[in-house]
């Protein structure tokens, strides 16, 4: 025990009366990684925190024992501790826009950390600023220093604050979900540039972190944190492999990676035949033909912000069949927003053609578009924000019915009843506001405000990226269930290529404003042509197990494959 | 940057021109449409002793036989060459008038605005410094500062010091240490929101994220506050600031008249009792020019300090968020 | 526990985040409502409060010190001071009152003209409200009651105008922010009309902070309103406004009870009103 860099026993944290963390132990060896796992209230970031010491003065207490290096750090005066910050331990926090002061420049802050290394002559702090700057792979030290952060894009920041904490070469590492706000391929080179540098610097790491894949393959090992408590502890490959506690299957069990058919079953009920010989259909063979309920035809838009003109989409075409599920993938300024809009006829595209149920959408009053969108509904990605605070679940549900005037009061009310059972929702919500609701009762009450008017198509804009793994899966479930069940035409935006896998048939892959890749799921998994989608399916966590976890992937297939 | 810069700075002092050019328009009609015939009752009253030819030679001036618009037109073309016409009351130009009254008003608006910040910053550097308890009172002094009328600070500042201390007599509103406590009057309901938006942006600041960081990197808390929290605190403040400068011109009428000093607050109020349209109208005028002027300046510093702010996006009214 | 992966409805049924913020607010804000109640019911019944004439007064006992008999003092006419206090509340009050309501309607319908509609309606009122901003309040109000004539419900009337840019531009602000929001979006997806937008969700949304300003300004201009009586620009003696008391009573500097009895109730009214408001806003 001795040896370890980083002991915590016992630790409880409170805020005021409220006991946000329970009697967590666990320890960390030198050189070695541990990354404590949990969803939004686990307790990871607090304890995070507090071994850190920065948790709010005077609001949380925390008692136990936190050692560094055998020393008891939780009780020692600030001015004992300040000397350890920095030099002993570094800090990367989650939302690198954030985290650095948007004020002054890169150079002015990396002095601070510059300092921490004894050195007292500026050149020459300068001059391992922009040596560190150049090893976490900013490809331009000399302008990184010299900008303000709102000039550099999230990635690039990130990288900046990885390079400003090893400067002063610590034993340990916290990083605070260090790559959750970023780019899904940005986040693998993050991430390999941090597990690179770690080992060169022998340095260790506790990594907090809602994703397991994420945390299996950077880890050495894990703690499970559920309510503040710990659920399990152990080797990653011991936890990967062998769950001890249901709550540990059931985070494994809802990583998209993992279960690429989990969701298949349900779906592939409406449309018998195997699924890869039909569904995609480039754009120059689509035709006016039955059963294209999406068409979307070389669509054009040009945003000019700034002076400087954006081409968002450039060309795009897509097309869906009825009763089936085609994803736009891309990362952000892909277009795939923007796509959306157009589609929804919130913009008007420059040139292209753009129809829906085989009605065309352009050169349409703006009644006859208000028609079109009866059969045509979104669900926004954030049920946060997607739903008025000040308004009740059953007005909620029920407003697309007043607004186009479907049917009589009573009829309405039963309607909106049913749409909030068939979202599995108890009737009671109905006079409950969005802030009573948990994140995943909120997406439904969105999705059942889609549905309540009986669309034909659906848009779900990254439906689930807002909420945590677990609420994930039962909205997918719903989701898969209720297009079979209504024979429903999705259109669905993601940036996860794993999630698509799981419940797409077909994809576009976008890039800039222009489709890059094109087809179906099983296809563009296999056998991917464009660089694009390879980086994006290599950015998987796991998609391409090591060795040593394949078999845990297999393993966990088995309980899905039961049901197919 | 600097084109654009310059197309910025050009932007917004075409507007601040615009503004009080309205601001003008709008005094003039403000006194000279609402109801009574002002301007020829006061000419008549005979307390006022004017000859009948001075009458005449006031009507023809301000055009007062033609309709309002003429009489606007004259009056604002007058304006942009600086003429600010005569007194209705003494018959002295309205330029010597409010000239002769000025410097008193400046003095002791510049000492307020001091006496405001000084309070401010002390206010909000003890709110987020003080330990707990403390803390909380100085809190809630911002509060009880602007529920207090500002002639009774006045009135109870000239018992204790005055009456009972002599630290200064009333006799002597323009000595320094009477100017003083005329300035710490006016200051006081003034520094209130000051500081209020202090306290908001130090609590704001010291919550980032990137304060958290930088702590983490064993920053102490005086180098957090004077490297970190300072400079993107002081950027909403500086807007507040110039906000408060209109405070001080009105709150100037008050504290000039309980401590008797003459200045532009006495003006004005003798303007008010003898209907003295042109002196009201210019007085008027004169703070809007002030207020936009500060208030440009303001504007026209904000992208100097602050790297994000956009020079397309900002417009004078969004800057302070009531 | 067991019953999570098969049934995943369940689980986020469960985890609902219900924050119960039950119970009474501070004992401050108590203290704050007990003293606004106090104030209406001062200015809606007064002889409830006080037999004694705020008009007429026993010259016998002039400026006589605050006692049992007369809890803040005499004047110089033998009126008890606290009566002529609680008389003079109704006419403080409705005028506040008033002035709040002019700045609340004209500053809102202006600000949500300018924030919803945008283009040339907001550059038109923007203008406008960039004057009245331009021209310090109070120099605004003096000019627009020695227009209108020295009575306290032109005194109210112009500081109600002088207040309409604050109004205005907070409700801008608001209307802005909520006119962006994904809700309003989705409310034109479910066929809604701008119309609806409006009136459905940008207004319910956005008239809160308004109203805790709406409160916030009534206690300001109380301020006002006394300030404009202490200068003479309200009803003349013998009405009895806070201010105006203030006013006449400096006169006599061995009576301090006739400005610190009014000024005290000024002082106190204002800060509870401000005490609400804050708790108001934190509330929300």
């Amino acid at each position: 025990m001795s040896a370890d860099l980083l002991t915590v026993e016992g630790l409880s944290i409170a805020y005021g009366p409220t006991v946000v963390v329970h009697d967590v132990s666990f320890s960390l060896a030198q050189g070695e990684s541990l990354a404590l796992i949990g969803e939004s209230g686990s307790g990871k970031s607090t304890i995070a925190k507090a071994i850190l010491r920065l948790l709010p003065h005077g609001e949380a207490t925390a008692t136990g024992r936190v050692a560094l290096n055998g020393r008891d750090v939780l009780g020692l005066p600030e001015k004992q501790f300040r000397p350890l910050r920095g030099r002993e331990l570094g800090f990367i926090p989650q939302d690198p826009a954030s985290a650095l002061n948007p004020v002054r420049t890169i150079g002015a802050q990396a002095h601070e950390a510059a300092a921490l290394l004894g050195e007292t002559d500026p050149a020459v702090r300068r001059a391992r600023i922009l040596d560190v700057l150049e090893q976490v792979g900013l490809p331009d030290p000399v302008r990184v220093y010299d900008s303000y952060p709102h000039q550099l894009s999230g990635g690039m920041l990130q990288r900046v604050l990885i390079a400003l904490t090893v400067l002063p070469r610590p034993s340990l590492i916290v990083a605070d979900e260090p790559t959750s706000a970023l780019d899904v391929t940005v986040q693998k080179l993050i991430l390999d540039m941090l597990t690179e540098l770690r080992q060169e610097l022998d340095i260790s790491l506790l990594l907090i972190t809602h994703d397991l894949a994420i945390a299996a393959e950077r880890a050495d090992s894990l703690v499970v944190l559920k309510d503040g408590a710990v659920q399990e502890s152990g080797s990653s490959r011991d936890i990967f492999t062998a769950p001890q506690t249901d709550y540990a299957r059931s985070l494994q069990a809802d990583v998209p990676a993992l279960h690429p058919d989990r969701y298949r079953a349900q779906r592939t009920v409406f449309a018998a035949e195997p699924t890869h010989d039909v569904v995609f259909r480039p754009a120059a063979v689509a035709s006016r033909s039955t059963g294209l309920q999406i068409d979307v035809q070389g669509v054009t838009k040009r945003f000019s912000a700034g002076g400087k003109d954006v081409l968002a989409c450039d060309g795009v075409s897509f097309a869906v069949e009825r009763g089936r599920t085609h994803a736009l993938v891309g990362e952000s300024g892909s277009g795939k927003t923007t796509a959306v809009r157009l589609l929804l006829g919130l913009e008007q595209p420059d040139s292209g053609r753009i129809s829906v149920a085989g009605q065309s959408t352009s050169g349409r009053s703006r009644a006859e578009v208000r028609d079109i969108r009866r059969h045509l509904q979104l669900v926004y990605q954030n049920p946060f924000t997607s739903l008025d605070p000040t308004w009740r679940v059953g007005r909620i549900v029920r407003e697309p019915l007043d607004q186009f005037g479907v049917g009589t009061k009573p009829e309405r009310a039963r309607r909106v009843e049913e749409a909030l059972a068939s979202v599995g929702l108890p009737t009671d919500v109905a006079s409950r506001r969005p802030a009573h609701l948990s994140g995943g009762q909120r997406q439904r009450v969105a999705i059942a405000r889609a549905l309540v008017v009986r669309p034909d198509v659906v848009v779900l804009d990254e439906p689930t990226s807002a909420l945590d793994v677990s609420v994930q899966a039962g909205i997918l479930e719903l989701l898969s269930k209720l297009q079979r069940e209504l024979g429903l035409t999705y259109l669905f935006v993601s940036h996860d290529l794993a999630l698509v896998r799981q419940v797409a048939d077909t994809v576009s892959v976008l890039r800039k404003g222009q489709v890059v890749e094109a087809g179906a799921v099983e296809d563009i998994f296999s056998r991917p042509q464009h660089t694009y989608t390879r980086a994006l399916l290599d950015s998987i966590p796991l998609a391409t197990p090591a060795a040593a976890l394949g078999g845990i992937a297999a393993e966990a297939k088995q309980p899905a494959k039961a049901t197919a | 940057m600097t084109g654009d810069y310059r197309r910025f700075a050009l932007t917004r002092a075409g507007q601040a021109i615009v503004v009080v050019l309205l601001a003008y328009v709008f005094t003039f009609l403000i006194i000279s449409v609402l109801p009574g015939d002002a301007i020829t009752n006061t000419l008549r009253d005979p307390q006022h002793g004017l000859s009948e030819e001075d009458i005449q030679r006031i009507v023809a001036f301000y055009g007062l036989d033609q309709p309002v618009i003429v009489q606007l037109l004259l009056s604002l073309g007058r304006f942009l060459t600086g003429e600010l016409g005569f007194s209705l009351q003494s018959n002295l130009p309205v330029s010597q008038i409010v000239g002769d009254a000025l410097p008193s008003t400046l003095t002791l608006a510049t000492t307020a605005l001091l006496i405001a910040i000084i309070f401010a910053v002390a206010i909000a550097y003890g709110a987020q410094y003080l330990p707990g308890k403390w803390a909380a009172i100085v809190r809630s002094i911002p509060s009880f500062f602007l529920s207090v009328p500002n002639f009774v600070i006045g009135l109870i500042l000239i018992e204790f010091f005055a009456f009972r201390l002599h630290s200064f007599t009333t006799t002597d509103p323009h000595s320094p240490v009477a100017t003083l406590f005329a300035a710490i009057t006016l200051a006081i309901p003034v520094s209130a929101p000051l500081a209020e938006v202090l306290i908001a942006s130090l609590d704001h600041e010291s919550r980032q994220e990137y304060a958290l960081v930088a702590r983490s990197r064993g920053l102490s808390e005086a180098r957090l506050f004077a490297k970190h929290l300072v400079k993107p605190s002081a950027l909403p403040s500086v807007a507040m600031v110039a906000l408060i400068v209109g405070e001080l011109l009105g709150g100037s009428v008050i504290t000039e008249t309980i401590f008797g000093r003459d200045g532009i607050g006495t003006v004005v109020q003798k303007a008010v009792t003898g209907e003295d349209q042109p002196v009201l109208q210019a007085v008027v005028s004169l703070s809007a020019v002030v207020f936009v002027a500060v208030n440009l300046v303001a504007d026209l510093a904000s992208p100097l300090l602050d790297p994000r702010v956009k020079l397309r996006e900002t417009k004078l009214k969004e800057k302070v968020g009531a | 526990m067991t019953a999570i992966l098969s049934n995943t409805q369940l689980r986020d049924l469960g985890s609902t985040p219900r924050k119960l913020t039950a119970g009474l607010p501070p004992a401050t804000v108590l203290l704050s409502f007990a003293v606004v109640l106090v104030v209406i019911l001062w200015s809606l019944v007064p002889g409830l409060f006080t037999s004694l004439s705020p008009v007429t007064g026993d010259t016998a006992s002039k400026l006589a010190a605050p006692s049992a008999a007369h809890w803040f003092g005499t004047d110089y006419l033998g009126r008890d001071q606290y009566a002529r206090v609680v008389h003079g509340t109704a006419s403080s009050v409705t005028s506040a009152l008033v002035a709040v309501l002019i700045g609340l309607v004209i500053g809102s319908i202006i600000g949500l003209a300018s924030g919803f509609r945008g283009g040339w309606v907001d550059a038109v009122l923007g203008r406008f409200v960039d004057v009245l901003l331009a021209i310090p309040g109070f120099l605004l109000a003096v000019v627009i009651v020695s227009s209108l004539g020295f009575q306290t419900i032109n005194a109210a009337i112009a500081t109600g105008v002088s207040a309409v840019a604050v109004f205005a531009r907070l409700m801008r602000a608001e209307v802005m922010r909520v006119r962006g929001a994904t809700y309003v979006e989705a409310s034109y997806l479910q066929g809604g009309n701008r119309l609806h937008a409006l009136l459905g969700h940008v207004l319910p949304n956005a008239y809160r902070s308004v109203l805790v300003l709406a409160v916030l300004q009534f206690g300001t201009s109380i301020l006002i309103i006394a300030s404009l009586a202490f200068l003479g620009y309200g009803d003349p003696p013998p009405a009895s406004d806070w201010g105006l008391l203030v006013a006449s009573g400096k006169t006599y500097v061995t009576a301090p009870w006739l400005v610190y009895a009014p000024a005290l109730v000024i002082v106190i009214t204002v800060l509870s009103v401000n005490r609400i408001s804050r708790w108001l806003r934190n509330a929300k």
